[in-house]
């Protein structure tokens, strides 16, 4: 197993509004990042050019990892718009 | 109600009882409503019951679904009957393992092999897509009015009472004398009715599961079971410096495989969930039992960890909390429970309604039976009696020295160089030293004597 083959296998309805949103102003000058290697899914990263976190929504796995490991109250969170976002399908 | 909602258009004051949350604690409590003559809607967030659930686990045999549906488990549509339970100390150079095995019937009558005579002995694994979905028909077919692709916003409040709940947008509204709130571990709607101040890092997991595809015949092989019997395997010492433990749980023709994290732990060491997974599953004590097995699904979750210290207030005006929402949900080490809890809470909490609503008197005086109920059953008198255990699973040697030195004095001990052998204790001693003063260990072994004696 090879860790990106994972996040290949994960099924999604994804909506067009994003149900999580990073507040940018309020994470500048966080200490760990927790976000960046917490979240199960990959949806932070840190850009080292733009010396930023950024965020994609559509690989969520709605959690709450984020929410929970964000000392800074930089999220506001919450789940996707009904039917929409993760689905574990069944093989 | 929301454009893409389903089924009967529920008109305001319709219901006796809303219940958010399809999964075993809602539906449990819709059903213990609807049996009572109750009308309810229970209301689901994603596209079906359980299309949102990711647990690869097992439920420990419970009898609150059976007072409902009598038959309950012989009919649920479950993966593998589990009577082999074994507990894996990971070490750099040796696994030792504990082997717990209920005998078991050969034919247990209307189940099928692999049942133990004791059935509380047995558990059963499962899918909850398939479970969650099945169990919310039984429901339906009850008179519960399921609602699927709801999305429940926020509480309606007419001061200090719950009165229904908001879906979509600001004027969709749905009104009921009582709202029971099975939203799950982060239960943003007990938060909101002030019911906890929300959840900490501290006091969850997260949990990261692989699913593989491996076969019947091969998965039933290499765990060395018979029809439907099913094992489990639990794994300490191989999430490095993390606080957690490893797992395996077989299905009819999967393994699910993962790791269960302390979140405050990959919070303060820096790894990320998925790389830890990557060389658990590659380690020496799993991937022999993944050879040959396709990857095929990815998962996460967050779990309840902190036993008794995350139960919220159980109740306020117009409004119960079941479930992992009311952080029904714990590990002592040994036994993982969770789903055996939302059940039985899930019943408690629709016959208190019941009873409440049929008095017509939905105070906090008259709910509050819901926690004297919750006392006096296994769910929080379990949480109480495994409290320090719960505890002590948050202490870091555990997880890391206590594996190592284990393996490694089972590697003395079975060790044969043509050389002279020590005694036991000297050989314990060795392996102790530079990993754990005398003082550590008088104290753990305190600590632990506290914890389960």
């Amino acid at each position: 197993m090879i860790v990106d083959d994972l996040f290949d296998l994960v099924s999604y309805r994804v909506h067009p509004e994003p149900h999580i949103r990073l507040e940018r102003e309020r994470c500048q000058g966080c200490s760990h990042r927790a976000c960046t290697f917490a979240c199960p899914a990959r949806c932070y990263t840190y850009s080292e050019e733009r010396e930023q976190v950024d965020f994609a929504y559509e690989a969520c796995l709605e959690c709450g990892t984020c929410l929970l490991v964000c000392d800074r109250g930089a999220l506001s969170w919450g789940y996707p718009a009904g039917g929409y976002g993760v689905r574990f399908r069944l093989t | 109600m929301t454009a893409n909602s389903r089924g009967n258009e529920p008109t305001p004051t319709a219901f006796d009882a809303i219940v958010v949350g399809a999964g075993p604690a809602g539906t449990t409590a819709a059903l213990a409503l609807a049996q009572a003559g109750k009308r309810v809607l229970l209301l689901e967030r994603g596209e079906y019951p359980g299309s949102k659930n990711m647990f690869g686990g097992m439920v420990a045999w419970c009898p609150a679904p059976e007072e409902l549906l009598p038959g309950f488990w012989a009919r649920a549509p479950w993966e593998r009957a589990v009577t082999k339970r074994v507990l894996s100390l990971v070490g750099p150079g040796s696994t030792t393992s504990l082997v717990f095995q209920a005998a078991a019937e050969a034919e247990a009558p209307s189940v099928g092999a692999g049942w133990s005579s004791d059935r509380s002995l047995t558990g059963l694994t499962l899918f909850r897509p398939h479970f969650d979905r099945w169990y919310a028909e039984q429901a339906v077919a009850h008179g519960v009015t399921l609602l699927n692709g709801c999305r429940v916003e926020g509480l309606v409040k007419k001061g200090d009472r719950v009165v229904g709940v908001r879906v979509a947008g600001p004027d969709d509204v749905v009104e009921a004398p009582l709202v029971i709130v099975c939203d799950g571990v982060l239960s943003l709607l007990a938060a909101e009715a002030g019911l906890h101040p929300g959840v900490k890092a501290e006091q969850v997991a997260l949990g990261v599961r692989a699913l593989y595809l491996l076969g019947e015949e091969e998965v039933a092989s290499r765990f060395g079971l018979v029809g439907r019997e099913g094992a489990t395997q639990e794994f300490l010492g191989c999430t490095e410096n993390v606080r957690g433990g490893g797992f395996i749980y077989t299905q009819t023709e999967t393994l699910a495989v993962g790791l269960v994290l302390h979140l405050d732990a990959v919070k303060a060491r820096g790894l990320a969930p998925y790389e830890l997974l990557e060389r658990f599953v590659a380690s020496p004590a799993v991937a022999p039992l993944l050879r040959g097995a396709r990857l095929v699904e990815y998962s996460a979750h967050l779990l309840p960890e902190a036993g008794r210290r995350m139960v919220p207030r159980l109740e306020t005006e117009g409004l119960l909390v079941a479930g992992d929402a009311a952080g029904f949900c714990y590990t002592n080490g040994l036994t993982q429970e969770g789903m055996n809890l939302a059940m039985t809470s899930g019943l408690l909490a629709g016959r208190v309604a019941a009873q409440a609503l049929a008095a017509g008197e939905v105070t906090v005086r008259s709910l509050s039976r819901y926690r004297k109920a919750l006392e006096e059953s296994f769910v929080l008198r379990d949480l109480r009696t495994y409290q320090k255990a719960i505890d002590f699973l948050h202490h870091d040697r555990l997880f890391t020295v206590y594996p190592r030195v284990i393996s490694r004095l089972l590697e003395d001990i079975y060790r044969s160089d043509g050389r002279p052998k020590a005694r036991i204790g000297r050989l314990a001693r060795r392996v102790f030293k530079g990993e754990l003063s005398a003082w550590q260990l008088a104290a753990d072994v305190f600590k632990i004597g506290r914890a389960f004696l």
